[in-house]
């Protein structure tokens, strides 16, 4: 009977909703359904995970990566990293391809959109490891990636590829002559 | 019931959640909009309606840039995470994700679905209808930031 017993609890186990929010020291960003999480996970490709299609480290770079948790082997994808600059995660993540590490950041669960184990990761480190690493390289990638657009103000104001695109579809994506009286008319 | 066969423990666990590998790829076709997952999902800047089509496409451009993942809305509210489309698997900020910002297309392709998350890896962009969802009149620029009042 208790082999019986035991053979449930290991598979109900997962299926139990877990709190990963003790210990965690993630900021709020006043979300309406974040929640602080810290736990271990191993970064993996998904691509890879799901298809098989697995190039060298991860893709380097060119990927979205995931965090396949420890606990319950739970894969998160983190969406975001720490930076308020419509950035993602996948540059913190990708120095740590199939490794284990330790993440703290706020999960996104919410039921009405159907948003579960999505992340934004606010800082990363290897298992084991002292020191945290604040998950902040994104704007550093770029400047290096894009010397030429070097310059003041965000980077999504002078990103050459946003910008060229706007140039040819407009703000709205709907032409140049939509977005030039859309935007006579609401500065009005 | 005093202990179970090897066989059977090995057996029950085999069809338990941890041990199943990721399911198995489904063939779909589905038509959504491209949008900024991120931005969908957190609220940051608004509800559902506000966060996608005209309102939003600048930010949409933004985050596609930005590493964000792309994602496809279904016409029945499902999210499909984008992982390749056609030849390219770039989806950290890659040109043809970046190139479908905010359109609506038709994508036939295998599905996969793991712990809540639907994925997507598109083998074909059956059609392309541009940006469908125009709301820039309802909502204005979203962020406003997104547009900035032209000098007088």
């Amino acid at each position: 009977m208790k082999t019986a017993c035991a053979i449930a609890c290991l598979i109900a186990a997962p299926l139990v909703a877990q709190d990963f929010s003790a210990n965690s020291e993630a900021r709020s960003w006043n979300l309406y359904a974040e929640v602080p999480a810290r736990f271990e996970a191993t970064v993996v490709d998904p691509l890879c995970l799901l298809t098989g299609d697995c190039p060298d480290n991860c893709g380097d770079g060119k990927r979205q990566l995931a965090l396949v948790r420890s606990a319950d082997d739970a894969m998160i994808l983190p969406l975001k990293n720490s930076q308020p600059a419509f950035s993602g995660a996948a540059n913190e993540l990708q120095p740590f391809c199939g490794e284990l590490v330790e993440v703290d950041g706020l999960m996104i669960e919410d039921p009405d959109l159907n948003a579960t184990n999505i992340y934004l990761v606010q800082k990363i480190r290897k298992s084991g490891d002292a020191d945290w690493i604040k998950a902040n390289r994104w704007t550093k990638d770029w400047a290096a990636a894009h010397p030429e657009a070097k310059g003041k103000g965000p980077w999504f104001r002078r990103d050459p590829r946003v910008k060229a695109e706007i140039a040819r579809e407009g703000h709205l994506g709907l032409g140049l002559e939509t977005d030039e009286a859309f935007i006579k008319e609401w500065f009005e | 019931m005093r202990s179970l066969p090897l066989m059977a423990i090995a057996a029950l666990l085999a069809f338990s959640p941890t041990a199943q590998a990721a399911e198995e790829g489904k063939r779909i076709t589905v038509k959504g909009e491209a949008i900024d997952t991120w931005c969908y999902f957190s609220g940051v800047m608004g509800g559902p309606d506000a966060v996608v089509g005209s309102a939003h496409h600048t930010c949409a451009l933004w985050c596609s840039a930005g590493g964000i993942p792309v994602g496809l809305l279904a016409e029945d509210g499902q999210v499909y995470m984008v992982l390749k489309i056609e030849n390219d698997d770039q989806s950290n900020g890659g040109d043809t994700q970046m190139s479908i910002a905010s359109h609506v297309i038709t994508a036939d392709g295998m599905h996969y679905q793991r712990d809540g998350i639907n994925y997507i890896v598109v083998s074909e962009v059956v059609a392309d209808d541009d940006i469908q969802v125009l709301n820039h009149e309802d909502y204005g620029p979203v962020p406003s930031m997104a547009i900035r009042e032209p000098k007088k």
